[in-house]
């Protein structure tokens, strides 16, 4: 029967606190949760048959309960949703050849979890304000492309390289965020990614790794910026087990 | 995502569920190939594509001319170029029935590709 893995733990000597934890939980369509162990790392597993697996919201949603649950009592690496085996000799022998990556993956997590930050911002206004604010700077109000008169095409390239300028204003303004966020994290000793300009209002998706008793300390953090950009819109969320951060191509 | 994972919200709630709305709602970015409508699937398909180039010519044709490197005239028939480009996108796209959403690729983890 093939298994669907929900994740990879640490378990070591903890075989009897994990069984017991999967007893009371069911995997995707109320399947049986199994542990699969080589060496003191564990693959939670379910059957599952690759035909009938549909990816939809509500499946998506079981997966990541269950990964949540076991994230709550053990370290865990998060496999991607449809992550399926042929057997659980397989998963196995997996489990044995990409030990070392495993257990250097476990470490870099362990006791620590993942939150995300998504910072919002009323796009046109805060592009107005660059705009009002860069001509200030350099006092003069922007320049032409060019001195062509009475020209469909200069008129073109004019509104074309004012879009420009903005979209460059607007990435030095993000990332002149994104090193304030940073400066700040940085007394948190958080590992970080940053995306930016997702869409126009979704200036910066931000995720951290960090310790798991610093969760306050990283509200704090939050707030202070808030209060520096308060023009911006911050959502911090987590715990959340370290999708972002493992790193493995599996062999 | 429930209400217990949000630790700081600086906005409304409505606001914020409308924004992972936008981010997550892929539908009109996927690829829908079939014998029914391979026609437009692939009419899609490299119209995204051109779109994509189109769009990085126009960002560097815009750093050369912020940069100062063009004469008057070369900027006069970029201009002319460019805008002969956008107006054949739109009739393009008018043509396979596209919008300009729907030229936008959702690539999952690494986001739109425009």
């Amino acid at each position: 029967m093939e298994k669907m893995i929900y994740s990879i733990l640490s378990v070591s000597k903890n075989s009897e606190k994990l069984n017991a934890l999967l007893v009371g939980m069911k995997g995707i369509s109320g399947t049986d949760l199994k542990a699969i162990s080589f060496d003191g790392i564990t693959a939670v597993v379910s059957d599952v048959k690759r035909a009938d697996l549909i990816t939809d919201r509500s499946n998506a949603t079981e997966y990541a309960a269950v990964i949540e649950n076991l994230a709550q009592q053990f370290t865990v690496l998060p496999m991607r949703y449809g992550s399926i085996m042929e057997s659980a000799e397989l998963i196995n022998k997996m489990l044995e050849r990409n030990y070392h990556e495993f257990q250097q993956n476990l470490q870099k997590v362990e006791n620590k979890n993942e939150f995300g930050l998504k910072i919002f911002c009323d796009s046109e206004k805060l592009k107005s304000e660059l705009r009002i604010k860069s001509e200030a700077d350099t006092q003069t109000p922007e320049k032409p492309a060019t001195k062509i008169k009475n020209s469909v095409y200069k008129d073109y390239v004019d509104k074309k390289l004012k879009e420009h300028r903005l979209e460059e204003l607007m990435l030095t303004y993000v990332d002149s965020v994104i090193a304030k966020i940073t400066g700040y994290l940085d007394r948190l000793n958080t590992i970080n990614k940053f995306k930016k300009m997702a869409t126009d209002t979704n200036i910066i998706n931000a995720v951290f790794l960090l310790d798991k008793e610093r969760k306050d300390a990283l509200i704090h953090v939050t707030e202070d910026l808030k209060n520096q950009y308060p023009a911006l819109n911050f959502v911090l969320t987590g715990p959340w087990p370290p999708y972002n951060f493992v790193e493995i191509a599996i062999k | 995502m429930s209400d217990n994972k949000i630790l700081f919200n600086s906005g409304s709630l409505e606001k914020f569920s409308e924004e992972i709305g936008k981010l997550t709602n892929n539908e009109e970015s996927r690829l829908k190939l079939g014998p029914d409508n391979a026609d437009s699937g692939l009419a899609k398909l490299v119209l995204t594509l051109v779109e994509l180039i189109r769009k990085l010519v126009e960002k560097q044709a815009m750093r050369r001319v912020d940069g100062g490197s063009l004469t008057e005239d070369e900027i006069e028939r970029l201009g002319e170029t460019l805008m002969k480009l956008e107006l054949k996108m739109e009739e393009l796209k008018k043509h396979f029935n596209l919008s300009d959403r729907d030229l936008n690729i959702n690539l999952g983890p690494l986001g739109n590709l425009m």
